[in-house]
């Protein structure tokens, strides 16, 4: 089903914290809330199920205006950040819970229980209690119970924020899978770009309570609308360099590179650069030293630092013979540089 | 080594008040409630009398009347002191005359004596007179005082009463008090007992369901109020915790006199004035169950709102979005979840329950009649507040014993039902 968010502002006393936010997300899409720590996604998550009052604004799940209904009376599945499961009662009866209130007979809520526990594989573990449960075991009770009452959206709040890296993985596809499979319209809350990316079809990425940008997560990557969104995606990140645009470009430190196609400004700009497409596979052109070099495995990050002053980050295949303090020059890649306005403002 | 001695130094004021304020009343209960400790025979031991007024209760003792006789006039002695009181009342010369030729003489009967006076060269010449002078030598234990058990039986001896008969009377008239278990004979035979007893569990579990659940139902209440007011309201709810007993009775006392606020009230719809207290058991149960509830509810309301708070909102959250109503939300949420609290209430206040009458003694004190006396209030009145005067510390201690024996008895049943260890080791509501 479809949701939409039409001029949505929250305060909190006279704190603004969100203000006028449109938003729909499309049926059956998994959209990603992603921005920096307090920028208002759990506000706007909390508004979306009814938690929290609306200051101004309309919420429509479909064709259905929601936005005074109670949390009850509206058909949202969430899933908390720290589960919230109920301690007292056991894996059936959190997951029961929902139709329980809604004094649906003992059989149904039984079958359907089994049901969704075998969407999220946890049947063997359901007459344990949440302390006995692992942190992914959890998690899975949790979005069952949010997912039993087939509602019309389904919202997670930092889902994986409380698991280890491995168990993220793991979950990050689970959620994925249970989502495509049952065609639920999603919204995740995170601050992780990774789990936006590899888990959304849409990413809206806020700050400061706005949304700066909505858009595939390619196109979000690849195409970033400002400054903020292309150091925001990316990891390790993208570096930047002032620079001066006429004829060509001249980096702060002196050296020059040519202008990319279809750059019309000119002035001072700031050059974005992805460690990808940095390297000595991409030609010459960047004089400098490399400071620092982080073996990953398969890869390893380079830091340079240009001749004249400013950094720039490579990422290379292993096995290349880097060391610190050699002299390197190396090229960038045609067309991927990105270049921003004094303001951040893509151009 | 030492730091076990730093350990046993800082626990040391903690052992030292168990000691003082805990085990130390605790055995002196036990060692008064096994004597007849009482307002007559003093609490420091006695002496050994027999006054004029218990020979008549003599012969129930199973002593023969030849030594109830012995022990009226046990016969005649020239003492110095007979000597002295006879030169006062009658003349110096007899008994100047009497002293060279008697002193130290015993007679066995009066008349013995009366002749020897009326032979004297200084006589007592009329009959009556005689008799009177006679008296002043009689030699008789009858109200006189000996401090040791020693002097009394010596005493005994020289008035020639039967050996037999000697234990008997010794402990007769010992004026102290003595070690004896009657007192808890008493307790089984009385059957007021029996309905302190039964008060008592009334009143226990009348006020302990008053004190859980409005205590409940004033958290619960408060937790949905918004901050401000239920601040508000917990603290005026609070009040009666943090009031003196004393005056916090007494605005009870004006509330239900008979002229006081629920008699005036009620006098408008023209219901006549009555004490709304004491007008019936009845009466006076609803009082007490309230008085004392009121109490223990707004310490229940504080332990109550605060296991509610400690309840993670996300679960609140989580149970709204998943359809519960407020009802439904308290019911499978919040009070499951009190379950804790709750037992720990139940048990902290049967104990406190049981032992406090202060509450009573200013309302009712009892009344009307004995309707409303708890074991506790009992055991104050037998020892410490008896209407005849005469207080019973060793019966007193004996009803308190009990109290002490049922209490210990609880709390360890608490701390084995609790398992008190796991309690403190482990948060009970979990995340
Ligand atoms: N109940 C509240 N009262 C006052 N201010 C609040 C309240 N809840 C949130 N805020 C403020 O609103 C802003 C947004 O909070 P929100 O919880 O939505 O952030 P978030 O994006 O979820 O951050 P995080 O990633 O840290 O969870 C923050 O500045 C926060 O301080
Ligand atoms: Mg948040």
């Amino acid at each position: 089903m479809e949701l939409r968010l039409e001029n949505f502002t929250k305060r909190f006393g006279d704190v603004t914290v969100i203000e006028n936010m449109d938003l729909t997300v499309n049926s059956g899409e998994m959209m990603a809330l992603l921005g920096p720590s307090g920028c208002g996604k759990s506000t706007t998550l909390f508004a979306i199920c009814g938690i929290h009052k609306m200051n101004g604004g309309a919420l429509y799940f479909g064709d259905r205006d929601v936005t005074t209904v109670s949390a009850q009376g509206r058909s949202v599945g969430v899933v908390f950040q720290n589960y919230a499961l109920y301690p007292h009662m056991t894996a059936e009866q959190n997951i029961g819970f929902p139709l329980k209130v809604q004094r649906m007979p003992k059989a149904e809520i039984r079958r359907e229980v089994e049901r969704l526990a075998d969407l999220v594989q946890i049947g063997n573990l359901l007459d344990r209690r949440p302390a006995e449960l692992s942190g992914g075991q959890q998690q899975r009770v949790a979005l069952a119970r949010a997912m039993i009452r087939k509602p019309d959206v389904l919202l997670l709040d930092e889902p994986l924020a409380n698991l280890d890296a491995k168990l993220r993985l793991e979950m990050r596809s689970e959620i994925r899978r249970i989502q495509r499979e049952t065609g639920i319209t999603a919204i995740l809350v995170t601050h992780d770009q990774v789990e936006a990316m590899s888990m959304c079809d849409r990413i809206a990425l806020m700050r400061d309570g706005k949304i700066v940008q909505l858009d595939t997560p390619e196109q979000m990557y690849r195409n970033p609308q400002s400054q903020f969104v292309a150091g925001f995606l990316g990891n390790p990140p993208i570096s930047f360099l002032p620079a001066r645009a006429d004829a060509s470009l001249t980096l702060a430190n002196g050296q020059t590179i040519e202008r990319p196609p279809g750059l019309e400004a000119m002035g001072d700009v700031v050059l974005g650069i992805r460690p990808e497409h940095f390297g000595p596979q991409h030609g010459t052109g960047l004089k400098g030293k490399v400071v620092f070099v982080e073996p990953q495995g398969r890869e390893e990050l380079v830091d340079v630092r240009l001749d004249g002053g400013g950094d720039i980050r490579s990422i290379l295949p292993a096995g290349d013979p880097i060391r610190p303090g050699e002299t390197v020059d190396w090229g960038i890649a045609p067309g991927t540089i990105l270049a921003f306005g004094p303001n951040g403002d893509r151009l | 080594m030492t730091s076990r001695m730093l350990g046993i130094g800082f626990l040391s004021p903690a052992i030292i008040s168990v000691c003082i304020f805990f085990l130390l009343p605790v055995l002196l209960t036990v060692v008064f409630a096994f004597t007849n400790m009482s307002t007559s025979t003093g609490i420091m031991g006695g002496d050994y009398r027999i006054n004029t007024e218990q020979l008549r209760s003599l012969p129930d003792l199973d002593v023969s009347e030849a030594t109830v006789e012995r022990l009226e006039t046990a016969g005649f002695q020239i003492t110095e002191a007979g000597l002295t009181a006879l030169a006062d009342q009658f003349s110096k010369d007899t008994a100047e005359e009497l002293r060279e030729d008697y002193l130290g003489e015993t007679f066995e009967s009066r008349r013995d004596l009366e002749r020897v006076l009326k032979d004297l060269d200084e006589p007592i010449r009329r009959t009556r007179d005689r008799k009177e002078a006679a008296d002043l030598f009689a030699v008789t234990l009858i109200g006189e005082r000996f401090g040791t058990e020693e002097e009394f039986r010596a005493a005994l001896g020289t008035t020639g009463i039967d050996a037999v008969d000697h234990d008997v009377l010794t402990e007769f008239a010992y004026t102290g008090w003595t070690w004896t278990t009657d007192n808890f004979s008493l307790l089984m035979e009385l059957p007021s007992t029996l309905r302190y007893a039964a008060n008592t569990a009334f009143y226990v579990v009348a006020t302990l369901t008053f004190n859980i659940l409005f205590g409940l139902f004033l958290a619960i209440s408060t937790f949905y109020l918004p901050g401000r007011l239920a601040n508000t309201f917990r603290a005026i709810w609070f009040l009666p915790r943090i009031l003196p007993p004393v005056l916090y009775v007494l605005m009870w006392n004006w509330f239900t006199w008979d002229n006081g606020f629920i008699a005036t009230v009620m006098g408008w719809f023209g219901v006549p004035a009555k004490n709304w207290m004491m007008h019936t058991s009845t009466h006076a149960w609803t009082a007490i169950v309230l008085i004392n509830g009121f109490v223990g509810a707004s310490l229940g309301m504080i332990l109550f709102s605060s296991a509610i708070k400690a309840i993670p909102t996300s679960m609140l959250y989580a149970s709204e979005v998943d359809g519960a109503n407020r009802w439904q939300q308290v019911r499978y949420i919040i009070l499951p979840q009190m379950r804790w609290p709750i037992l720990f209430m139940t048990s902290y206040q049967t104990l406190s329950l049981l032992t406090s009458f202060e509450y009573i003694l200013l309302a009712t004190d009892g009344g009307p009649g004995r309707s409303t006396e708890v074991w506790a209030l009992a055991a104050f009145h037998t020892a410490l507040n008896n209407y005849g005067g005469n207080l019973q510390y060793g019966f007193g201690a004996a009803y308190a014993l009990v109290l002490v024996f049922i209490g210990i008895a609880l709390s360890v049943a608490y701390l084995r039902f609790f398992n008190f260890k796991e309690l403190l080791s482990k948060p009970r509501i979990e995340q």
